[in-house]
């Protein structure tokens, strides 16, 4: 079978490999760093329902509710099933309560009115006055281990998965991409790839990887920063009941409490600046929905850069789309042999890796379906039995 | 913001290349809200391409930056510069591991007498009971292992980690106590273990290994 070959260890790549691997393809990946050392590490660890993108972004919220039920099917172990809801604080929240469920459920994304006093005696850690409360199907994803769950099927699927190798060139014959130079951190060596496919799966660096191949491609870091508390304040995700903005996501994880999270411009997927106004302002909003955010001790705050579509002219990032493109590079920029796959969530890692694998098919006359709906994933721990 | 020049003494290591490994000093002026990640990201990106170590979650959830720090088993991701008190940082990887390169290592060897079936996460029903006790605390970073004085010895110990998820376990899963309990007793459990307690004091995740071995001491009626 053909030889794919895959540019970054994050989420994408690593449900990518899983994909081609499991249709028959021979795979290789390349990450620069460690594994899952990007974006999809450092995200807060949201499973999103759906729900949060319903009223603005319809696609990425269908999406996201599709996601959402597989992977709590193909991988349990790495998820904490433990629900989410949505709380209107004050009078603008609960006048945009109507539209919020219309629009969740025109999007198939599952809701529930419950009765505030309900909510209270669920989370007790909520401010007493919330107004209303709606029931979704929010989770927990451990954010290392459900991609490196995807890297351990792959690898025993046969993919060869190697990190600290950064890819330094695109290899082409005319308009034509043929393979990847690779230089090799841990031996300090430079070698050459052949491949019939080459996918750009670099995530918030995917244009710095296009722009090896001297392609421009429409993507917009957008650095967020987060902040971690110590303890866990409540048992569900906790979103506030509005459209979506800044401080309004508190994520239990385990014994932490995260909260999210802050947007801004960046040209530089590398930012790694938390700015500590950004810290204060992340624990003040989510306060207002859980006041005991308020006197939790700080355990770590850090930045994590989403990989959004666009150009950077949206005027407001958070209505920017959380969906994701694949493009073929043939089609777009008359380079034949290399695609490339842009924007999503976490959440949406599986499907992202279904539809490139779909392009994939096309593109080499194959009609392989994609089984990675309904295939359990291996244990992470699975990874390490196999390292090569 | 003003800050204070620390220099990092890192242990570097390429096959090869840089081998047997040595000491490299990096200078940098650190903030007070600076941790050790994040001077390692700035070497990196502003001094040194080629300088690697594990890192993901930022947050300690993922265990993977887990090095030695000025001597002890830290998090490097948790860890602010500043409360070391030190002017020069050093920073070795995790003994006991094959090194991959520099700060990172290859976990291979903390998983062998860890079962991929021993689970991580329980599934549970939302409403059923407290919450913060019923998920995994150890986030498998191999800190313990590598502070183990037993480990160090040419002995079949199994490690801290493992018995501490085999404690666990028990509790979990009731059913598979006995041959769990055999595991624990048998030639690479709890024998081994000679009491310093290193992995509790080094363990970031309030695990304490060294309680759990002592409770599967009790069951095994030692």
């Amino acid at each position: 079978m053909e030889h794919v070959i895959i540019i970054g260890g994050g989420g994408t790549g690593a449900a990518l490999a899983h994909d081609l691997s499991l249709r028959g393809f021979e795979v290789s990946l390349f990450e620069k760093g460690g594994l899952i050392s990007g974006t999809t590490g450092r995200h807060h660890g949201l499973l999103h329902s759906g729900a949060r993108y319903a009223v603005h972004d319809p696609e990425a919220a269908r999406e996201c509710a599709r996601e959402n039920a597989i992977l709590r099917t193909i991988a349990p172990g790495v998820i904490e099933q433990n629900g989410g809801l949505f709380v209107a604080i004050d009078d603008a929240d609960l006048s945009y309560a109507r539209e919020f469920i219309d629009h969740c459920r025109r999007c198939d994304v599952p809701v529930r009115e419950i009765d505030p006093r309900l909510a209270l005696s669920m989370e007790p850690a909520l401010t007493p006055g919330i107004r209303c409360a709606l029931e979704v199907s929010d989770a927990t994803v451990d954010a290392w281990r459900l991609p490196l769950q995807f890297f351990a099927t792959a690898r025993a699927e046969g993919a060869v998965i190697r990190q600290f190798s950064e890819v330094t060139g695109i290899l082409r014959t005319g308009d034509c991409v043929t393979g990847v130079m690779v230089h090799d951190h841990r031996r300090q060596i430079n070698y050459d790839v052949t491949g019939d496919m080459v996918v750009n799966a670099a995530g918030a660096w995917a244009g710095l990887v296009s722009g090896l191949a001297g392609i421009p491609l429409p993507i917009q870091p957008a650095p967020g920063a987060m902040v971690s508390l110590k303890g866990r304040l409540t048992n569900r995700v906790i979103n506030r009941l509005h459209s979506p903005g800044e401080g309004d996501i508190i994520v239990p994880q385990r014994n932490l409490t995260i909260l999210g999270t802050s947007i801004w411009h960046s040209d530089d997927p590398d930012s790694y600046d938390v700015p500590p106004e950004d810290v204060e302002r992340l624990i003040d909003a989510c306060a207002v929905m859980v006041p005991a955010v308020g006197d939790a001790a700080l355990h770590a705050a850090w930045s994590a850069v989403r990989p959004l579509l666009g150009t950077g002219d949206a005027a407001d990032l958070w209505q920017a789309s959380r969906d994701f493109e694949c493009y073929d590079h043939a089609v777009t920029d008359h380079l034949e042999g290399m695609v490339s796959v842009i924007g999503g969530k976490a959440t949406t890692m599986r499907s992202m890796a279904e539809e490139t694998a779909d392009l994939i098919c096309r593109k080499t006359g194959r009609d392989i379906p994609c089984r990675t709906a309904t295939e359990t994933l291996l244990s992470y721990r699975l990874f390490y039995r196999s390292e090569s | 913001m003003k800050g204070r020049h620390i220099i990092f003494r890192i242990l570097r290591y390429k096959e090869s290349v840089i081998d047997p490994p040595q000491f490299q000093d990096f200078e940098l002026t650190v903030t007070v809200t600076m941790t050790v990640l994040e001077c390692l990201e700035r070497i990196r990106r502003e001094q040194d391409p080629s300088l690697m170590y594990r890192k993901s979650c930022h947050h300690a959830s993922c265990g993977t930056c887990a090095c030695i720090i000025n001597g002890t088993e830290r998090l490097a991701c948790v860890t602010t510069v500043l409360a070391l008190d030190t002017p020069v940082v050093t920073m070795e990887p995790l003994r006991g591991f094959r090194c991959i390169g520099d700060l990172a290592v290859d976990m291979t060897d903390f998983y062998r007498h860890i079962s991929p079936d021993w689970s991580y996460l329980t599934p549970v029903a939302p409403d059923e009971g407290s919450g913060a006790l019923r998920f995994e605390d150890c986030i498998e970073c191999g800190t313990c292992l590598s502070a183990c004085p037993a480990m160090e010895r040419e002995c079949p110990f199994m490690g801290p980690a493992a018995l501490a998820l085999i404690h666990r376990e028990i509790k979990k899963s009731p059913d598979g106590k006995e041959s769990l309990l055999s595991l624990a007793g048998g030639p690479r459990g709890e024998k081994w273990c000679e009491r310093a307690l290193h992995c509790s004091r080094v363990c970031p995740s309030g695990v304490y290994p060294a309680r759990h071995i002592a409770l599967l001491r009790k069951m095994l009626g030692k």
